[in-house]
């Protein structure tokens, strides 16, 4: 099976073929995937025998008035294109250009066979790396889904074929048993496969450790996030609520843009351009160039991430799909707060007493009513400002907006890339996020219990 | 779908795949969806065809998984057989072969009849009218979308099995918004029936109505224990977490301390818990599994006590058995595994949700979920976060605004002491979930 296959073979007709496809005041673009999978079952004995698929894709998109018009198609070759252009000519009510243009057929893929050694060497590496996270199984079950992902994508505009390049991510989701307890795991990793497997193995051995058995006592609590968990409470309470979907008026940051929300200094980014972060492209799904985003500069709300059919907005490079089947939205890519000039012994003794939250495990917010909760899988309590006990997964809650003027109005001086944050998932869409931000304190939140 | 060259193409990779003295089974599966979507921006039409095979190779204990579209499913076998030397299955893996009276069908499968676009736009019609009437004008819609789908199925063995089958599936999803003086609040509310006739549009619409109004005009609930009873849509999501217990011989272990090796029951003896394909209401209504096997009705916990397991071949086969068809597919490029089909507690014929409600005397009625259920079978430990009404003496005294339903599980499912007959089902796992009400009583509430 092919690494990855070429996209761009038949680019001049394929052009031509959008171009001719769209009517003035209508805009659009083609869209092509290909995505190939190897997926590892793995236990605490083993791995079992990697299954392999191949999935391609075309889509055709017309936007006109506020209205998408989607036709999905299965394949990336020229033929995929045509039935997908000649389908939106006629759900679109136009005259296919390419009636009277038949281009002369393209090239054949090239052939990018993959020695199946590379394979083998994979699989073993990744057997060893496991091996390694379940040195001592006694007492645990584990069942976790590795998948190896490449993905590669092209966008055809109107006037051009936009390769979208390709990426390559290790990911890994299932559920890890101890001591009579369940805890979900999921992992994301860009690195290359040597280093991503190690710090998956990381990541289980961690998992696997035994779960403490007390929460926080349930209420208020100030809360010192290390610099992964931090990004995770960026994402949730900037992010989110600064995604142009959410209308003008449906997010209680949006309503209050130019407004200071946060400490002055504080400066959060979304940067599609940090290549060495799960989110990261150059071109976005709808072949808009990637940009970077500030959503607050000096804790002022500056701004919104969009996608082409954003109202009132133009596109800043954010519309992003999970596959060529769904449309695209306007989602987050890296979303980077800056260094402050605390340490982190320095947050932990201006926050006394509360918690200091390791790794969030997920969160949700709904920007409307500014309510978010993060499930935290790994705290520990703070006494007098230094690190005690670890405490058992629980959630903290808080209101976007009280949260915001609850940070401290110093932080972290190390910015850190997140290892929690991999899929975000909106409305059914997973799109691979990354994030980086410093240590936070933020006082008040409340905890809750949670079983997971 | 169906391109010029691709006459055969499924006969040729099965064909090319059995050689060897490999079994191989081929799987290929047609989709088409509509998907209409109204949001404050204007409206989105999907539309989308789709055509992938998965082909799985059986010798010697060991089995190996391709899977592409059409393009690429001539090299299938080529793939599968270069991997089949090294590959480790789990233990029971066989070819699925036909059944006692089975015979092959054998015939080509033809792409599924496109969905009407103009049958999604009524269905959200619908549904905007019926939240107007159900909110009384303080909630809206931000967002909805009707989905229409249908797939056409094929799966043949070299052991002589192959069938051809079809599904549908219809779904509505919306995000909608609750204005109060106390606030604003949004959530997104899920409803899916195996027809698009069979969709609960005005149920879906109260739902969603009670979901954004309750947390806004309510109060928390105060009393610590309380009787409970539960909606269907929130006891389903509870319902469809325990599938997994039953999955094949994945959890012996854990089913064996729940019961004390079988001293004691799973259940209230009112409980019996069922899988069932064809169960009206219910999502899933194909007629065989991912393995061909014809699907059928399933009782894994019968009067409280365990009595049964959903299986595939290979876990039929480790527990000496025969399938009982409960291998999905959870995409043609995933390969099968054992899952639920219309997975429900069964309701108690006659007994109505008001005659539950007649008997309790403090208690909540928990009529929406706010947040996503947290279950732990491992540590037998729940969590419901719910919104609803405050019952005394049989009636709805005041909305309530939270309430923490949690403790354990097994508890839980002991102390049911009412059923009703009002069974519901949502999506959950691998298919879809159904409760009636549940009448608990005397249960921890916060």
């Amino acid at each position: 099976m092919r690494e990855t296959g070429d996209l761009s073979r038949d680019a001049d007709e394929a052009v031509r073929l959008v171009s001719g496809l769209l009517r003035r005041g209508e805009s659009g673009e083609a869209f092509r995937e290909r995505v190939r999978t190897e997926t590892w079952t793995a236990s605490e004995s083993g791995l079992l025998a990697p299954a392999l698929s191949e999935e391609s894709g075309t889509a055709v998109r017309i936007r006109r008035d506020g209205a998408l018009l989607l036709v999905a198609r299965s394949g990336a070759g020229p033929e995929s294109l045509r039935e997908a252009v000649r389908e939106a000519a006629r759900r679109a009510g136009s005259a296919p250009f390419f009636k009277a243009h038949r281009a002369a057929p393209a090239a054949p893929a090239p052939s990018r066979a993959e020695p199946p050694e590379e394979e083998e060497r994979r699989t073993a590496a990744l057997a060893a790396a496991l091996a390694r996270a379940f040195s001592d199984p006694r007492g645990m079950t584990a069942t976790v889904e590795v998948s190896r992902v490449v993905t590669e994508r092209t966008v055809v505009t109107p006037r051009a074929l936009l390769p979208c390049g390709s990426r390559t991510r290790l990911v890994a989701a299932g559920t890890i048993r101890r001591s009579g307890s369940e805890r979900p795991f999921s992992f994301q990793s860009a690195r290359p496969f040597g280093e991503a497997a190690e710090a998956l193995a990381a990541a289980l051995r961690a998992a696997a450790r035994p779960v403490p058995a007390l929460p926080p006592a349930p209420g208020p609590v100030d809360v010192v996030f290390s610099p992964q968990a931090a990004s995770v409470f960026w994402h949730e309470v900037v992010g989110h609520p600064l995604e142009a979907d959410a209308g003008d008026r449906g997010s209680v940051l949006s309503r209050v843009k130019g407004a200071a929300v946060a400490p002055a200094g504080l400066e959060v980014v979304d940067d599609p351009g940090r290549a060495d972060l799960p989110g990261a492209y150059a071109v976005d799904d709808e072949g808009a160039l990637g940009r970077a985003v500030p959503l607050l500069s000096g804790g002022v709300v500056t701004g919104l991430l969009a996608d082409r059919r954003s109202g009132g907005v133009e596109t800043n490079g954010h519309g992003r799909t999970p596959s060529f089947r769904r449309p695209p939205r306007p989602r987050m890519a890296n979303l980077v707060a800056n260094a402050g000039d605390a340490t982190l012994d320095e947050l932990l003794a201006r926050c006394g007493d509360g918690v200091f939250v390791r790794d969030v495990a997920h969160g949700a917010a709904d920007p409307e009513s500014g309510r978010f909760v993060l499930f935290v899988s790994e705290a520990d309590a703070v006494r007098k400002g230094r690190r005690g006990a670890p405490l058992a997964p629980f959630a903290l809650a808080g209101e976007i907006l009280s949260a915001l003027a609850s940070v401290d109005e110093t932080w972290g001086n190390e910015v850190l890339p997140a290892t929690g944050l991999s899929l975000c998932v909106k409305g059914g869409d997973a799109v691979c996020v990354g994030g980086a931000a410093a240590a936070l304190l933020v006082r008040g939140l409340v905890a809750r219990t949670a079983r997971r | 779908m169906t391109h010029a060259g691709d006459e055969g193409l499924f006969e040729r990779v099965l064909d090319g795949a059995a050689a060897d003295g490999a079994g191989a089974e081929l799987f290929e599966r047609r989709g088409a969806l509509l998907e209409l979507t109204e949001d404050e921006e204007g409206s989105t039409l999907l539309e989308t065809r789709e055509r992938g095979f998965a082909l799985r190779l059986f010798k010697a204990g060991r089995s190996a998984f391709a899977a592409s579209g059409a393009e690429r499913a001539a090299h299938l076998p080529a793939e599968a057989r270069r991997r089949l030397p090294r590959a480790r299955a789990r233990r029971g893996v066989r070819l699925p072969a036909p059944g006692p009276g089975e015979s092959a069908e054998g015939r080509a499968l033809v792409d599924p009849t496109p969905p009407d676009a103009d049958l999604a736009r009524t269905l959200l019609t619908g549904f905007r009218q019926a939240l107007t009437a159900a909110g009384r004008g303080t909630v809206s819609v931000r967002e909805a979308a009707v989905s229409l789908g249908e797939r056409t199925e094929r799966l043949a063995t070299s052991a002589g099995r192959d069938a051809a089958w079809s599904s549908r599936l219809a779904t509505l999803v919306a995000t909608v918004i609750g204005r109060s003086p106390a606030g604003r609040f949004s959530a997104r509310v899920v409803g899916a029936a195996a027809r698009p006739e069979e969709l609960p549009v005005a149920r879906l619409a109260r739902h969603a109505a009670d979901r954004v109004l309750l947390p806004l005009q309510g109060r928390p609930f105060t009393a610590s224990r309380a009787d409970v009873l539960l909606d269907p849509l929130v006891g389903a999501h509870l319902v469809g977490r325990l599938a997994p217990l039953f999955f094949g011989d994945e959890e012996e272990a854990l089913l064996a301390a729940r019961t004390r090796e079988g001293r004691d029951a799973l259940a209230a003896p009112l409980v019996s818990l069922v899988d069932d394909a064809t169960a009206s209401g219910g999502v899933v209504r194909g007629v065989r599994d991912g393995e061909g096997t014809p699907r059928g009705r399933t009782t894994v916990v019968d009067k409280g006590l365990p009595s049964g397991r959903l299986t595939d071949v290979a876990a039929a086969g480790r527990l000496s058995a025969a399938s009982t068809g409960n291998a999905v597919r959870l995409a043609w490029s995933a390969p099968p595994r054992v899952g639920s089909t219309n997975f429900f507690i069964d309701p108690s014929p006659g007994v109505s949700p008001l005659d539950l409600l007649a008997g309790v005397g403090r208690g909540l009625y928990a009529a929406v979920l706010l947040e996503r259920p947290e279950i732990d079978l491992a540590a037998d430990r729940f969590r419901l976060v719910v919104a609803g009404f405050a019952v005394e003496r049989g009636r709805a005294t005041e909305r309530v605004s939270e309430a923490e339903v949690s403790g354990r599980l097994s508890e839980f499912l002991r102390g049911v002491a009412g059923i009703g007959d009002d069974l519901r089902f949502v999506l959950g796992g691998t298919g879809s979930a159904g409760a009636p009400t549940l009448l608990v009583p005397r249960w921890r509430v916060g």
